[in-house]
């Protein structure tokens, strides 16, 4: 005992330690012989040989039982998120600010929405053609009858988005204080906004604060609704060109020009209260066009 | 010098402790003490004494000015040591091996905090969080343990007043009982034989008085006490009796000098107790498990640090996540569940009169592998006790256990009722009124220890004692002295019709036989012839050699003519016949061992735990004492035994030949340290006699020296010494003195020795049950530290959260680690030898091998495989998983594609990742559930063993999923604890890696069991 309770100085210490790295006495490398190490090295590596592949199998078995087209479960994905765009972030809120008299800083603004929609140019949507989609209903596939074993999708293009389409004003009406937002609505594998009884689910944008900067609103297409043509969505493998259905609004700002809107997507199905989620159901966004 | 200046001087220890507590300065004052003695009491007058302390040798103090006196010096008692401040006590318990890694983790927390808040990151509280919640465990288990001593510390302190010690003092002239501690300086004291001397006392008048001084100077020879001053040096002049010395024989007055602390046995403590315990085995043990994992921690961490920056992380980050590893690597858990089980196990020992002062003393007496154990009290019941009687020319035993449950002897012969009627009517013993429901054995008498020996021996056989000397009137008596080695009275006989008396005479055996002239065989008178003398001399040898005390008995009728009714018989001038008597018999007498011991001394030596007897007792007493409870065991013989044997002289014998060895302080004195050492090494059966306490402290340095683990009984003020020298004091509980009892460590409740093995046991199944919980709660470690190096190297949604972490370690798993405290021994750990300090370490290196690299590897991978089957059931495929990390905790991107082309926006995604987290923490729940069930067992199977007989491991299972559950599942738990009710098949998922886990570590335990000593066994046995 009186050993152990010896102090040892640092130098000591070190000494020991140096023996045990390697130990000439009966020659051990950090507390084995190098044959010993080479055995217990070859048992980790068959331990984990072994356990790698057990996991692998396993990985491999999960892989085996998914389906392909859809998720086992959206426990996650309830009701849809909505997102506007342009997406420019402030410090934590979505915030379009942009100056008319700086063409640099609307051009970011229209930049981003062109690119936004370059998926849904014309020629991207030709793949969609070949079908009909009756509006006002949802259009449901029970068999892949597309091309390739897929399945329908109504195409959407920019020109549905009639003044913020771009193609007349490629600005977005960004030079001037009338901006165009889009807002899009998260899809989710076979979610139907609404019961077939009820009118499609449309985009409705409040003032929340600065009601007296914003004298119009205008919606495209036309009461800012998305066509039930557009769901269910079966899945990126089902519709690979499936787009989601878009919703343009053009604020007229007068006075300060600054304003801060929520753009809900107003429908039965459609959650929009959920404190922990902002964006779902519902976007909220502050526009400011500076002077 | 006054007694005032005395006073100062001791002030000035106290100062001086304070200032310098090391122990050489200790030793210096030690060797001083002799010298600073510095006091004139007992060379001045009586008058100038009476002046001094205003008393009066006849008369004593006055009522009222002893109550002042007392007010201003305090009670006579010894104060315990000034002892550490309670917040040093406080922050000793913050300070253990454990507790500093955990204060190391905090601060790199803080300073990980500090970086990421510098940075801008505003939204990372985890380590903030971690840092609270490390330093709210070290301060809980503080707590905690500063509150287990507290409490056994309230044991001791109730236990102080059980053994009142009375004193008989003189005040206003009348004599009264009083409690010691009430005595004050000037007081006039009278002590008799058998007596502890209440106060350091000036002797006024004395007879006979011989007192017994080893505890205070090591001398073991009685010496006589009188009035005359006959040194200068107050420790060696005759008329000063000390404190706690006892009263051999004889009677004495005296007058207090000193009190409580200012008696040099006082002044002996409170130095003795200033001396700095040792380290105990497990703290060591402890420090070392801290270097492996801190060393690991290291490891870990540089490794991924590099390989971070290899991948292309900046260096502040790459920081960051070196010491998030180094802080993952501490086992939050572990420091709650080693206190939680030692405190268990020392709630246990209490139960069974073992109180540990100190928790971490309940695994020291586990590695003890030398007990030094006192033999009065500790080893015998300290109480005379009669054993044998010699009537007849027959050796009878009588019976000596403590609950009477042994044999009688034959009780048929008319001599031994003429001894039984010598025995009773020449006996001055009484007892105590008012105990007539007490058990004979228990009650309380008044008079010297043979003499009640006697009398309950006669009031268990007989029965009635008082009621039959009652009948034979008692006539006069000679009291017991020194020149005469004898006691006898006169009485009348019960038939009122014999008019003769009957004289009744007892002593020291020889002298009884020289008086006498016949002796009674068979109740027949015969001559005491040359042959029935040798029959004596065989008998009296045979006793004395049990190392009992032979006392004779005899008696006569007077004749009627010779003493009529009404001869005045002088027991001065003993005017009557007191030669010629009849010899009735002898009884002896023994402080007879406990009836447990010898059970004990026989496991502790089937533990490989050597049982030293040390006692101030006679050699052969010793000796005889240590023989009958197996210290020395049958057929062991001592140097001198076999010189007997072989015929030839000491010095021819080959000394190893000789397992047993009786050294006795004499001896010992003169012995150099290396002979000392020799000896211990060569006799494994030892027994030192009338050693003093000072001795005690050499041997169990010796002992120390040869790498023992020692444990030490003791109750005396000196004995303290030696307890703090100890690994492990133990003090006895009913006859320890407070000094002692604050040196300890452990606290015997019954004082009885078996205590002490009982404890060995529960402290080597402690260190075993420890290492099984260390080992269970390493082990998911790995499990919480892979998800983050997963986490940094490729990319992926975090598998695991901090607080998550910290419910696995602080909430689900404490449980089930405290309770494989309860897990019963695998093999019969009383037939180990005790644990090797150095090889036998309590984390080794294959049992963190084993728990972090094989089982918390499979862990790892019961983890990932349902943190992927949750990601991807959820529509987020393994492969995409990898890389996705950036996008994933991107808080402005509202619709990241999953596998399925659906859009999630960053909520969604957090409670995803909730989800995993909740999905991973099942998957280590279940596999610890395995883990614990693995642990039972180190060799065993889990089936030999027994899987439900651990009944607290099994509720803690039962809670731990319980308690799983309800994190899960309890509605609002998502966003504070971030807890996600998963789908009941998650929880499945790891369910195939448990049952690897239990086969693989059946195997594993197969294979040591079969093939001890192999490859495997070294490698894969912890």
């Amino acid at each position: 005992m009186a050993t152990l309770k010896e102090k040892r100085t640092c130098g000591q210490r070190c000494e020991d330690f140096g023996h045990f790295v390697w130990n000439s006495d009966n020659g051990t490398f950090m507390g084995r012989t190098p044959v010993k190490w080479v055995f217990i090295s070859l048992y980790y590596v068959a331990f984990y040989v072994v356990m790698t592949s057990l996991f692998c199998l396993a990985i491999y078995v999960l892989l085996y039982t998914l389906d392909p087209y859809k998720p086992d479960y959206q426990d996650r994905l309830q009701s849809p998120g909505v997102m506007v765009w342009p997406d420019t972030y402030g410090e934590e809120d979505v915030e379009i600010n942009y100056n008319t008299s700086d063409k640099s800083s609307w051009m970011k603004m229209t930049n981003i929405l062109n690119k936004f929609l370059e998926p849904y140019n014309d020629t991207a949507q030709q793949g969609c053609y070949n079908h009909n989609c009756t509006k006002g209903q949802f259009y449901i596939q029970n068999t892949f009858s597309a091309p390739h074993h897929t399945k329908w999708a109504c195409p959407f293009t920019t020109s549905m988005l009639g003044d913020c389409s771009g193609q007349e004003d490629p600005t977005f009406g960004y030079n001037c204080s009338m901006p165009c937002v889009i807002i899009k609505m998260n899809r989710i594998i076979n979610f139907l906004p609404t019961n077939s009884s009820e009118p499609a689910p449309h985009v409705n944008c409040t003032i929340l604060e600065g009601q007296g900067n914003v004298d119009k609103m205008e919606y495209f297409p036309d009461g800012g609704i998305m066509d039930l043509s557009y769901f269910p969505y079966y899945g990126k493998r089902a519709q690979p060109l499936y787009v989601n259905p878009l919703v343009a609004v053009r604020f007229h700002l007068v006075g300060e020009k600054s304003a801060k809107i929520q753009c809900r997507v107003v429908s039965q199905q459609i959650s929009y209260e959920n404190y922990h989620d902002p964006y779902e159901g519902k976007v909220v966004f502050f526009l400011n066009a500076g002077k | 010098m006054s007694k005032t200046d005395s006073y100062n001087m001791f002030e000035m220890d106290g100062e001086m402790d304070k200032k310098k507590s090391k122990k050489t300065k200790k030793k210096e004052r030690m060797e001083g003490m002799k010298k600073e003695m510095d006091i004139d009491d007992h060379e001045i007058t009586i008058e100038e004494l009476e002046m001094r302390y205003t008393t009066n040798v006849n008369k004593g103090l006055t009522t009222t000015f002893a109550r002042q006196v007392l007010e201003r010096d305090g009670p006579n008692e010894l104060r315990p040591p000034k002892g550490t401040p309670e917040y040093v006590k406080f922050a000793r318990q913050l300070a253990g091996g454990l507790q500093c890694l955990m204060w190391v983790a905090a601060v790199i927390c803080f300073i990980a905090f500090g970086i990421e808040l510098s940075r801008g990151n505003l939204t990372c509280f985890d380590d903030l969080y971690l840092a609270i919640v490390l330093i709210s465990v070290v301060v809980v288990t503080g707590c905690f343990g500063y509150y287990q001593e507290f409490k056994s510390t309230n044991i001791i302190a109730s236990f102080k007043n059980l053994v009142p010690q009375q004193a008989v003092v003189i005040r206003d002239g009348q004599k009264n009982e009083i409690h010691a501690n009430q005595l004050v300086v000037g007081d006039l004291v009278e002590v008799k034989g058998g007596d502890r001397v209440p106060a350091d006392i000036r002797i006024i008048t004395s007879q006979a008085c011989k007192v017994d001084n080893s505890s205070l100077t090591g001398e073991s020879e009685p010496q006589t006490r009188s009035p005359e001053c006959t040194h200068e040096n107050p420790l060696e002049t005759r008329n000063i009796a000390f404190f706690s010395t006892t009263i051999l024989e004889g009677v004495a007055t005296g007058v207090i000098i000193n009190t409580g602390d200012r008696t040099i046995i006082g002044r002996i403590a409170s130095l003795a107790s200033g001396v700095g315990n040792e380290k105990t085995p497990i703290a060591i043990e402890i420090e070392h498990f801290v270097d492996i994992i801190a060393g690991l921690a290291i490891f870990f961490g540089f490794t991924f640090f590099v390989v971070a920056m290899f991948i292309g992380y900046a260096f502040l980050e790459a920081t960051i996540f070196f010491m998030a590893i180094v802080v993952a690597y501490v086992p939050e858990g572990l420091l709650a569940t080693v206190t939680v089980c030692l405190s268990l196990t020392a709630k246990r020992l209490a139960r069974k009169n073992c109180v540990v002062k100190n928790l971490e003393a309940v695994e020291t007496l586990g590695s003890t592998s030398v007990i030094c154990s006192d033999k009065t009290g500790t080893l015998t019941q300290n109480r005379m006790t009669v054993a044998h009687l010699w009537f007849d020319n027959h050796i009878h035993a009588a019976d000596t256990t403590e609950d009477q449950s042994g044999q009688s002897f034959d009780q048929s012969s008319e001599t031994w009722r003429s001894l039984a009627r010598v025995t009773s009517l020449c006996n001055r013993a009484t007892f105590r009124p008012d105990q007539e429901g007490l058990p004979i054995p228990r009650r309380l008498v008044m008079g010297d220890a043979s003499e009640t020996a006697l009398l309950k021996f006669t009031e268990l056989t007989i029965g009635n004692t008082m009621d039959y000397r009652n009948r034979y009137k008692k006539v006069v008596e000679v009291p017991f002295n020194s020149t005469n080695k004898f006691q006898l009275s006169v009485h009348e006989l019960e038939d009122p019709l014999d008019l003769r008396y009957l004289l009744v005479m007892k002593g020291a055996a020889e002298r009884i036989l020289e008086r006498c002239s016949t002796i009674l065989i068979k109740g027949q008178e015969l001559p005491l012839d040359e042959q029935w003398k040798e029959a004596f001399q065989t008998a009296y040898m045979d006793l004395g050699g049990l190392g009992e005390r032979v006392l004779g008995f005899c008696h006569i009728y007077l004749n009627e003519k010779e003493f009529p009714r009404g001869y005045s018989f002088d027991p001065d001038e003993m005017n009557f016949t007191t030669s010629g008597l009849c010899f009735a018999g002898l009884i002896s007498m023994i402080d007879p061992p406990r009836a447990t011991v010898p059970d004990a001394v026989m496991k502790c030596r089937t533990a490989g735990i050597r049982v030293i007897m040390v006692t101030g007792d006679h050699p052969i007493t010793a000796r005889a004492i240590a023989a009958n409870v197996g210290i020395i065991s049958e057929g062991s013989e001592t140097v001198e035994d076999i010189a007997q044997r072989k015929r030839i002289p000491v010095e021819q014998v080959n000394k190893r030949d000789a397992r047993a060895c009786v050294i006795s302080g004499g001896q010992l004195k003169d012995m150099s340290s290396h002979e000392l050492d020799e000896a211990l090494k060569n006799h494994p059966e030892m027994v030192f006699a009338r050693t003093s306490p000072q001795q005690k402290l050499i041997i169990v340095e010796s002992c120390q020296r040869l790498g023992s683990i020692v444990a030490v009984t003791g109750d005396g003020v000196n004995d303290s010494p030696a307890l703090k020298k100890a690994d492990i004091g133990i003090a006895m509980g009913i006859a320890g003195s407070d000094a002692a009892k604050n040196a300890a460590d452990m606290i015997l409740l019954d004082d009885n020795f078996a205590s002490i093995v009982t404890g060995v046991e529960q402290g080597r199944l402690i260190f075993d049950n420890l290492k099984k919980s260390i080992a269970y709660t390493l082990t998911k470690n790995i499990p919480e530290l892979t998800p983050y190096l997963v986490y940094i190297t490729v990319s992926v949604p975090l598998p695991l959260g901090c607080i998550t972490i910290l419910f696995i370690e602080l909430a689900t798993d404490i449980y089930p680690s405290v309770s494989l405290a309860y897990e019963k021994a695998e093999s019969d750990i009383m037939h180990l030898k005790p644990r090797n300090p150095r090889r036998d370490r309590l984390v080794n290196e294959p049992l963190a091998a084993y728990s972090y690299f094989q089982i918390g590897a499979i862990q790892s991978f019961a983890g990932f495989t349902d943190y992927f089957a949750a990601m991807a059931q959820e529509g987020w495929f393994p492969l995409m998983c990898v890389g996705l990390r950036a996008q994933w905790e991107d808080v402005h991107l509202q619709d990241l594609q999953d596998g399925y082309g659906q859009e999630w926006t960053f909520s969604q995604r957090l409670y995803q990742q909730y989800t995993c987290y909740t999905v991973f923490f099942v998957s280590i729940e279940i596999c610890q559930i395995s883990d614990v069930l693995i642990r039972k067992t180190r060799r065993l199977s889990v089936f030999q063993q027994g899987f439900f007989r651990n009944r607290v491991l099994v509720s803690a299972i039962v809670f731990q999923l319980l308690l799983g559950n309800l994190l899960c599942y309890c509605p609002g738990m998502p966003n504070i604890f971030n807890f996600m009710p998963i789908r009941v098949q998650w929880w499945f998922i790891p369910v195939p890696f448990g049952i690897l886990i239990f086969v693989y570590d059946e195997i594993r335990k197969l294979g040591v069991r079969r093939y001890p000593g192999s490859w495997w066994d070294q490698e894969l046995y912890y």
